[in-house]
């Protein structure tokens, strides 16, 4: 088990080399596991969840709900002042707030999450932009 | 230790290429060169599509694309903006309720004029496009404005496109004039950034996907884009101004999209303009 | 004891028999939800990039290279998955959404596409 551990880290350790930051590292465990893995990276160990999944794993109240879900409505705020919305995030936090009222906190929660997630992306979208976008353009 | 020497080298090389890169043409105000962005993107095509004249590109993905041209070229023989264009003669020539009508608001009367929008007006401060001037035009004069994306106003400017056809553009960004060429850089930043849940810029389907298949859809290169706008769309079954497909085209990279006429939609139509200039008017057009 | 251990081997193979056609209808059902995924229009819509050798595919475009030796191509399916997951991280400029970044696909659906392509 050790052994094959071992075989692993050192067929990823190329790429770790490259992917030196802890974005990079998490982002590319997670495409290629999925959530709820585990992974090491600086020799210390982290899941490959998003921030937003775990917010969402807390006791499933209305009050948990309201809050990720007004966290999740700044976000999007947030991301549509630097005009990067993208277009279901006002639906997914439409049917999050009809889940509050409909007494279904989990799903309430996951909805907020995806929303407040999408919103995050769409920031990080942004400020790739702003650095790359000339790389398309032809000369 | 080696790994970091190569991975240094590696890095000194990227960055060293992005720098010269960078370096090539403006992309930001001390250096953006609308001309030399004309003729890279001219350049871009005749290396992509060799056989295809540019003043062809005016007529969209059926320069490039023989098999739909047949198509195209069928439809054209009935045009479906027919109607639409005598309805905007009509429209054009009635009189607003103060005795007054368009031909009143534009220079020349009206007639033959569209191949200088949009253009930089500097007492504004900003980029002024054909259908916004129509709408000016009306509430100067009393009248209520039309809604931006169809019916009357696609309509009138239809019209005002047809006595227009066969003119060249020749967009001006004014040299020296920091605003106008702030306004033309952010059209040319918001055609090749990437946006919305699908990642997607204008650029990613109509310039390095055009004459490539989406499903059954051939999206059309981005050189002659504006030249035959509005247009009569048969996915709409109806005339549509250029900024109504600007939402559309929004929309489908899954972004919330912005309003027709909203200042960065009339810098886009700045830039788009200015890459199509030395092409004529030949608007309205008919389009899949 | 000859008996016992018959029995348990008969136990054993009536275990693994019928506990394999269990696994085959996850999967399949797996597969199918992939080839769902990759047909429709509001979910991956795959089909509007990538041809595929699927008697129910029809007007695939040609953005993207066609779905074909999976397994030649991607030897390793976690590989694969990473690229359905961001294509943007090995070709910034790509035409490709990143079906699983955005959370464009649930993380099952990216799966079952993963498991419905790795057959071509």
């Amino acid at each position: 088990m050790k052994k094959t551990l071992l075989i692993a880290a050192l067929a990823c350790a190329p790429t770790f080399a490259a992917a030196e930051s802890f974005q990079e590292a998490f982002e590319m465990n997670r495409a290629m596991y999925g959530p709820d893995h585990v992974f090491t990276w600086n020799g210390n160990q982290y899941h490959t969840n998003h921030e937003e999944e775990m917010e969402a794993r807390v006791k499933a109240t209305k009050a948990n709900a309201e809050d990720l879900l007004a966290k999740a409505m700044a976000k999007n705020k947030e991301v549509g002042e630097l005009g990067f919305e993208w277009k279901l995030t006002k639906d997914i936090l439409k049917d999050a707030q009809a889940a509050i009222d409909a007494g279904e906190y989990q799903k309430a929660l996951d909805l907020a999450a995806q929303a407040k997630y999408h919103a995050r992306i769409g920031i990080q979208q942004y400020h790739y932009a702003e650095k790359n976008w000339h790389l398309a353009v032809p000369q | 230790m080696k790994i970091i020497k190569t991975l240094a080298l590696g890095l000194t090389v990227a960055a060293a290429t992005q720098m010269t890169h960078a370096a090539d043409s403006g992309f930001d105000l001390k250096t953006v060169d609308p001309e030399a962005d004309r003729m890279a993107l001219q350049k871009y095509y005749k290396d992509r599509f060799p056989k295809a004249e540019i003043s062809d590109y005016v007529n969209g993905i059926y320069a490039v694309d023989a098999a739909s041209r047949e198509q195209w070229v069928e439809l054209e023989e009935f045009p479906p903006y027919e109607f639409d264009v005598e309805k905007g003669e009509e429209l054009f020539n009635t009189p607003f309720a103060n005795g007054k009508g368009y031909a009143d608001c534009f220079e020349n009367g009206g007639i033959g004029i569209r191949q200088n929008y949009p253009y930089w007006s500097k007492e504004e401060g900003t980029v002024k496009t054909l259908e916004q001037e129509i709408n000016e035009c009306r509430e100067k004069n009393g009248e209520k404005k039309l809604r931006w994306g169809k019916g009357e106003i696609a309509q009138v400017s239809a019209y005002m496109a047809w006595t227009s056809r066969d003119k060249v553009f020749d967009i001006k960004v004014p040299e020296g004039d920091k605003d106008a060429m702030a306004a033309y850089l952010e059209g040319k930043k918001f055609f090749y950034t990437k946006r919305g849940q699908l990642n997607l810029s204008c650029a990613n389907c109509h310039l390095q996907g055009s004459n490539v298949f989406i499903r059954a859809d051939l999206p059309s290169p981005m050189l002659g884009h504006v030249t035959h706008f509005p247009v009569f769309r048969s996915k709409w079954g109806e005339l549509g101004t250029l900024h109504r497909r600007y939402s559309g085209c929004h929309k489908d990279s899954r972004s919330k999209p912005l309003k027709p006429q909203h200042e960065t939609f009339r810098n886009l139509e700045y830039f788009q303009t200015y890459m199509s200039n030395g092409l004529v008017v030949n608007g309205p057009g008919a389009r899949k | 004891m000859r008996k016992l251990t018959t029995a348990l081997c008969s136990a054993g193979l009536i275990a693994m028999f019928s506990a394999a056609p269990a696994v085959a209808d996850n999967h399949a059902d797996q597969i199918a939800m992939g080839k769902a995924v990759y047909m429709g229009k509001s979910r991956g819509n795959c089909i509007s990039c990538h041809a595929i050798d699927d008697p129910d595919a029809n007007l695939a475009g040609n953005q993207g290279p066609p779905t074909i030796a999976m397994k030649q191509r991607f030897p390793d399916k976690r590989k694969l998955r990473a690229q359905i997951w961001d294509a943007s991280q090995n070709n910034p400029l790509t035409i490709m959404p990143p079906l699983g970044k955005h959370w464009i696909l649930s993380e099952e659906e990216i799966d079952a596409v993963v498991e419905y392509i790795y057959q071509f």
